[in-house]
């Protein structure tokens, strides 16, 4: 039965090419947009080299401090970290590292910009980079402040062409480090490991930052277990109640959280003042804007597809006469469109993989390789089928609805 | 006639709506770019109030919390040797201090509530004296700060004629000092300081940070002081300098390398406002870009969509078409109805979106949403409007010569 609905419908789009047309167009497009936005949403929060780990690591990435009239917003400082986030139960690993600064070095007269991210040894033990070179700095190396760093593959490149670097010194805002090693650039998208160079904190030019509640800092936790993610979390927040706050300043919001909670938390909807999970919000968010943005395709495959209907009128009479039950119809019909989506939706993909080969190569996200991988390609699909089956209800009922004497002589329908 | 035709729309009421619907969408997508697109338009028109030519704006991190008094006294110290440092460089024309420079990522809103209750959002940039030398800013009236502010018993503010105007109306701003009252939410203040007075001292063209496409706001100067005078004021965050002409880029490596050795601990970084231009510019521009393309594209998708509907809707009524043929209606009059009826579903489409739209303003919005004007607003509508109807029609006229191609007879003799 199946495959004889299949065989109709690959006949009716056969018939009218130009809706046909009309429609793949529609879906196609209203999917290639869909499916970019997907790709780097994939590619920003999905666990992958070097966050494979990403399930079981939590962050603490924007710090609000609330007073009676005004809130200071920023990265986390030091001293916070140091002092409440050390020995928290169910912790593999803690990590605290800056923000990505940029960094000057001047070769011949050329400026060269680079991002630099100050960090600890625990860094190097919780991200899995693709060291080409060497490896990480150590507990020795940060404790002894030395000048050593670790640089991408770009920075190996500007710095000493394709040279091998280990051993090689490297000046950046005046201060010299020597290459300990070279790892595979990382995607500006995933925040928590993207820098050019890394170096250890304690290389710092003062140590202002020890004192700082407020700051430039991070931290990064890699949980012994799924079970002690929330253990962490709860753990930190009671910890906040005791720190030792500014003047002017009441309440300090600063919870460990997956990188995707951290950017709910941005959100102009978010309750920032709540240390719990704002993806809940976030979600309704994308989800209300992707519904905005589908809401006109939608209509107009709608109105295609009633379009469709009536070129019909007389073929769906002859099965009514001869006692297909409505049910049949709507299903035939649904069935029909959902092809029709998921060839549109092929379609889409396809238009979808030249696009981010567009956007790679273009560079306007640096280091950022978007891919098509499985589980876009599933998204996809589901987006696809979604979209068939809300386009294609309201059509199917009115068709079913056809009286079949009107039907039989081709008629109008009122 | 329009009634007749009102009728015949009605008739077919069910299909006619998902047609409006989709009109309704369309226009206001198209809106909603316009808008943007008008906006943008509207304000490169004005002063943006500076030049940029030849300047270097350089971001300092000073490493250190600033607090303290004393640490902000330092700061201030090597500040002074930073800027001797630049003078005495024969490459630099004029160098200043500043919280912010054009196009800088640094921006800082102020709100200043007026006797009565009025509260006035500003932009503020707190500058040492020399920085409108810098950006060669044209002066409409007063005075720019200078030496004679030292000894000034109240705060010495600039202000730009929007900002003036806002103010004291069409009244001289220059000498006037600004009528404050104390917000009644605002904690009780700190009895042993004195209650700042500010007066105006002098009037500038505009300072649009953010360059021709942003849209003009109020703006207020301080004057950054880098002795001691004020010891709680802030310390700047950048220089500002401009260069002789024909100084090479690679000066900039000896510019950064005289800094450091003034202030060792601290870093510099050297940013061109041509280049800083260039990407605040596509901050604006980027998302116009994007949006206009997909909207671009839904528009393509619906004028397609339309087309083949209108067709087969016209395909369907041959018969009617062909009764009106019989009774001496020429193709011409066919041709024109079908038309009509699509200007009518447009129209209603068109009134439908406008009162909605009509009802934003209304809306309690944030408090910047009230920066679009009328005219832009007004503009937009007939824009998006007049477009609706261009592709209505384009999309109703090959499906009208359609509808006459076809002779009465046959079409009459259907079944």
């Amino acid at each position: 039965m199946f495959k004889h609905y299949v065989l109709l419908a690959a006949k009716v789009l056969q018939r009218r090419k130009f809706f046909t047309f009309i429609s793949l167009f529609g879906i196609s497009f209203t999917l290639l947009v869909l499916m970019v936005v997907t790709a780097m949403f994939d590619h920003s929060f999905a666990p992958m080299a070097p966050e494979s780990r990403q399930d079981l690591t939590l962050g603490v990435h924007d710090v609000v401090m609330y007073g009676p009239h005004s809130n200071w917003r920023s990265s986390g400082g030091y001293k916070l970290f140091n002092t409440y986030a050390r020995n928290l139960p169910g912790v593999e690993h803690l990590s605290l590292y800056t923000g990505v600064r940029a960094a000057h070095s001047y070769i011949d007269g050329q400026k060269i910009e680079s991002g630099l991210k100050k960090t600890d040894d625990e860094f190097w033990r919780i991200l899995e980079f693709n060291f080409l070179e060497g490896g990480p700095y150590g507990t020795d190396d940060v404790a002894g402040a030395r000048f050593v760093a670790v640089i991408n593959q770009t920075t190996r490149r500007r710095f000493f062409g394709e040279r091998p670097a280990i051993g090689q010194i490297i000046e950046a805002d005046g201060q010299r480090f020597r290459v300990v090693g070279v790892v595979a650039d990382v995607s500006e998208m995933r925040q928590v490991p993207f820098a050019d160079i890394w170096v250890p904190y304690t290389t710092a030019k003062t140590d202002a930052y020890k004192s700082e509640i407020l700051g430039d800092f991070h931290a990064l936790a890699l949980a012994r277990d799924r079970a002690s993610l929330k253990q962490i979390h709860d753990e930190f927040n009671s910890r906040l109640l005791r720190v030792e706050l500014p003047k002017g300043s009441t309440n300090i919001v600063a919870p460990f959280e997956t990188s995707l909670q951290s950017v709910a938390r941005l959100l102009p909807i978010a309750d920032s003042k709540s240390p719990e999970s704002q993806v809940g919000r976030f979600v309704a968010f994308v989800a209300a804007l992707a519904a905005l943005f589908a809401l006109l395709p939608t209509v107009n495959l709608v109105n295609i597809n009633i379009s469709r209907i009536m070129e019909r009128v007389s073929e769906i009479g002859v099965r009514k006469a001869f006692g297909a039950p409505t049910r049949t119809l709507i299903v035939q019909f649904l069935v029909e469109n959902v092809l029709l989506t998921l060839v549109g939706g092929g379609i889409g993909l396809a238009l979808t993989m030249v696009v981010i080969h567009a956007l790679n190569v273009s560079g306007i996200l640096q280091y950022t390789q978007l891919t098509m991988n499985i589980r876009v390609f599933v998204y996809g699909v589901l987006i696809a089928l979604l979209f068939g089956l809300i386009s294609g209800v309201y059509p199917a009922w009115r068709m079913a609805r056809l009286n079949p004497v009107d039907a039989l002589k081709g008629g109008v329908s009122r | 006639m329009t009634r007749h035709l009102l009728r015949l729309i009605w008739n077919r009421k069910r299909q006619n709506f998902l047609l409006t619907l989709e009109i309704f969408f369309s226009f206001i997508a198209l809106f909603g770019v316009v808008l943007l697109a008008m906006q943008f338009a509207s304000n490169s028109r004005q002063p943006l109030g500076y030049t940029i030519d030849r300047v270097w704006s350089i971001t300092v991190d000073r490493k250190e919390n600033d607090e303290d008094p004393v640490v902000k006294s330092r700061h201030r110290a090597i500040y002074r040797q930073l800027l001797l440092a630049l003078r005495e460089m024969p490459q630099v024309e004029v160098a200043a201090a500043s919280f912010t420079s054009p196009y800088a990522n640094w921006s800082w809103g102020g709100s200043t509530r007026l006797r009565g209750g009025h509260q006035i959002d500003h932009g503020v940039n707190s500058v040492t004296d020399d920085f409108p030398a810098v950006f060669q800013m044209p002066l409409v009236a007063g005075r720019w700060f200078s030496r004679e502010d030292d000894v000034a018993t109240w705060t010495p503010v600039m202000v730009n004629v929007r900002m003036a105007r806002e103010i004291f109306g069409d009244g001289n701003a220059v000498g006037q000092i600004i009528p404050e009252e104390r917000d009644p939410n605002d904690p009780p203040p700190d009895p042993t300081e004195k209650p700042e007075v500010r007066r105006v001292v002098g009037v500038f063209e505009d300072f649009r940070k953010d360059g021709d496409l942003s849209t003009p706001e109020n703006f207020l100067f301080q004057r950054m002081r880098l002795d001691d005078g004020e010891p709680k004021a802030a310390v700047p965050g950048r220089l500002v300098v401009r260069l002789a002409a024909a100084t090479p880029a690679a000066f900039e490596e000896t510019l950064v390398k005289r800094l450091m050795a003034e202030a060792p601990n601290w870093s510099f970084e050297v940013e061109h406002e041509d280049v800083m231009r260039e990407s605040k510019l596509r901050q604006y521009t980027m998302p116009l870009a994007a949006v206009g393309t997909v909207a671009g594209f839904l528009l393509l998708m619906v004028a397609l969509g339309l087309t083949g509907v209108v067709w087969q809707s016209v395909t369907h009524r041959v018969r009617e078409f062909g009764l009106r043929r019989a009774k001496g209606a020429t193709i011409a009059h066919i041709r024109r109805q079908v038309l009509v009826e699509m200007v009518i579903m447009t129209s209603l489409a068109v009134l439908v979106a406008v009162v909605l739209i009509a009802q934003l303003p209304l809306l309690p919005l944030p408090h910047d949403a009230d920066i679009i004007s009328g005219s832009v607003f007004v503009t937009s509508l007939a824009i998006s409007a007049a477009a609706v109807y261009l592709l209505t029609l384009l999309c109703g006229w090959y499906p009208s010569r359609l509808a006459t191609r076809v002779q009465p007879a046959e079409a009459l003799h259907y079944e």
